[in-house]
């Protein structure tokens, strides 16, 4: 349903995402996990047509239609990706703090999306009602009326995955839309994105988290994904040589031993090393590492040299 | 609302009080008796006892002001000491026309900065939006008065297409009217909007970087349209601020330009009465540029919460 091939990312010579490919079936939940800077939200946004000033996007995205006919989504000209934007594809963002406009109603912050995209106004707010008893929100009129200080992060958040839902979208971008939210909160919207989204790119960098959630995941690192599959075989069985840095670092380790860490830290954007990006950090590295490692396997694949068996 | 809007109004009139005791306070405190001016050096002292009983200053302060300030809340802003003619009436007439020039340079103010510092922030990366940041800055450096010269020399003596001064009023001839304010507007609008530009380019870059604008835009909106729905409403709460403040300061840059001019406004008014040591006139001209000053000030904070919900 989303195919995407050979993304690449860059602001001015700088790569910032390399030659990202994957697909996503229709009502299938893949996550994409790494560590900040990875790449995760340069992705998604690329995807969303919402990248910074000064950042571009090549390569091909199509996200096809129950029809047969598909829509690109990189590269093309902002007056047709409006269209597909709120409608075809929605995102939910990581801060619910500041994703709302401070000054007008939380109604008509959900009815908006509607109305931008041909819903009569009668009907949309009609419609908002709807979607914010659907994301659980208990008294969806009197929510409707609010103003987003007078509702929790949580509430907010939930509003914004109503705004997300509105159109019926047919892929759903949510970027670590649980990280500012309380523990408990955390499940509870976990529980609703699972259940409501139709097809889902989650993004987090919290391993449990897309457990929870996603059937399928991404392991992001240096702008490339260097290892994929289904999550269970991907958590059980790691065969990158950083992904299985990341789980033993999420490991709960017994009391008094060292938490195992990967040693040193995410380059800066442009300072990754060339040929396979992990080595100047991976234990197992060889001089062989200096040439770039391609992404293979069937169903369960890496770019990994010396992988994990 | 009801009930801030009940609590402010209160404040604002015990804050008018106490600038009417300060006011006072202050003429009582100069040196000289307004009798012994009218009645000149060689007054006999009995003379000036019965004028003084006559004007009311014989009384202990306390009275006069309570009289006095009695008197304002009714609109009688008592009798010249120098002309003998009831003060209320001068003002009355001169504050209509000082409220024209002060809110028509506001208008020239805000027409001027809002788009031009809108523009400045969208296109804060290109050359045209940095010029507009640099022009605005070198209006900043300029003061009323001076850009009413400057521009009484360009118009009106050497394109001789305005008058240079005077004020027709609006009964008289519109068409008149208009052009004697055109060019007080103007050296009122331009600096304060040169001033203006810079506090809305830097109120709407702010809001740019606001995630909820990257919101409308996930909801399908341009960046244009964006910035008009979501942007615009919340750069303007700051600038009301600046806005409040700036009125304040025209009113006060309106007592120089209607010198300039030749307008008959309260700076005018005001001028005339210090010239003349008309102490009563002076005394009603300041209450009233105060009074005016705490309104405006009244005025932004209701804006404030009519504006932004938080506050409510």
């Amino acid at each position: 349903m989303l195919k995407v091939e050979g993304l690449t990312v860059r602001s001015g010579d700088v790569e910032l995402v390399h030659d990202v490919s994957f697909d996503i079936a229709p009502g299938e939940r893949v996550g994409l996990i790494g560590e900040s800077g990875s790449g995760k939200s340069l992705t998604a946004l690329s995807l969303m047509g919402l990248l910074p000033e000064g950042v571009t996007a090549t390569g091909r995205a199509a996200l096809d239609g129950p029809d047969g006919g598909g829509d690109d989504l990189v590269g093309v000209p902002e007056s047709r990706l409006k269209r597909l934007r709120g409608r075809d594809v929605s995102m939910v963002f990581q801060e619910p703090m500041t994703a709302l406009n401070p000054l007008m109603r939380i109604g008509a912050q959900v009815a908006e999306i509607m109305t931008l995209h041909g819903t009569p106004r009668p009907q949309a707010r009609r419609r908002a009602l709807d979607l914010l008893d659907r994301v659980r929100l208990p008294e969806p009129a009197q929510i409707a009326r609010a103003y987003p200080h007078q509702l929790s992060g949580g509430q907010r958040q939930r509003v914004m995955l109503a705004i997300a839902l509105a159109n019926e979208p047919r892929l759903l971008i949510c970027d670590e839309p649980t990280t500012a939210l309380d523990v408990t909160v955390q499940k509870q919207m976990l529980e609703l994105i699972a259940e409501v989204a139709p097809a889902l790119l989650f993004i987090t960098h919290d391993l449990a988290v897309v457990a929870s959630v996603c059937e399928r995941v991404l392991v992001m690192y240096g702008g490339r994904v260097v290892e994929s599959g289904p999550i269970r075989e991907v958590f059980t069985r790691p065969r990158h040589r950083y992904t299985e840095g990341l789980l033993a670092a999420s490991k709960l380790t017994p009391r008094g031993t060292r938490l195992p860490t990967i040693k040193g830290s995410v380059p800066a954007a442009g300072r990754f090393p060339g040929g396979c990006v992990f080595r100047n950090r991976c234990p197992h590295a060889t001089p062989t590492c200096e040439d770039v490692p391609a992404l293979t396997g069937d169903g369960h694949a890496h770019a990994c040299w010396h992988p994990a068996d | 609302m009801t009930l801030y809007l009940l609590k402010r109004l209160a404040v604002l009139v015990a804050s008018t009080a106490v600038a009417g005791v300060v006011v006072f306070a202050f003429m009582a405190l100069l040196p000289g008796d307004p009798a012994e001016i009218a009645l000149g050096v060689n007054a006999t002292p009995e003379a000036v006892a019965a004028l003084r009983e006559q004007f009311g200053t014989d009384r202990p302060p306390v009275v006069q002001f309570l009289d006095w300030f009695g008197g304002l809340a009714q609109g009688d802003f008592g009798t010249s000491y120098v002309t003998s003619a009831p003060i209320g009436p001068q003002i009355s007439d001169r504050l209509g026309v000082t409220a024209v020039l002060v809110l028509g340079g506001m208008a020239v103010a805000v027409a001027i900065a809002v788009p031009l510092g809108t523009f400045a922030a969208v296109h804060h990366r290109n050359p045209l939006g940095a010029a507009i940041s640099a022009v605005s800055q070198i209006g900043i450096a300029i003061p009323a008065f001076l850009a009413g010269i400057l521009l009484v020399f360009v118009f009106a003596v050497k394109a001789q297409a305005l008058p240079s001064g005077g004020y027709v009023p609006i009964a008289d001839s519109p068409g008149e009217w208009l052009r004697s304010l055109l060019l007080p507007w103007l050296s009122l609008g331009l600096v304060q909007g040169a001033v203006l530009t810079r506090y809305v380019r830097s109120a709407v870059l702010d809001v740019m970087r606001e995630d909820y604008l990257r919101t409308a835009r996930a909801k399908g909106r341009g960046s244009t349209g964006a910035l008009w729905r979501h942007g615009l409403r919340n750069a303007s709460i700051p600038v009301v601020t600046v806005l409040g403040l700036q009125l304040a300061t025209l009113l006060i840059g309106a007592v120089v330009v209607e010198r300039v001019f030749v307008i008959p406004g309260l700076g005018d008014l005001l001028l005339n009465g210090v010239a003349g040591r008309d102490l009563l006139l002076v005394q009603g001209v300041v209450m009233v540029l105060v009074a005016a000053v705490l309104l405006i000030n009244f005025v932004v904070d209701v804006a404030y919460h009519l504006l932004d919900p938080r506050l409510r």
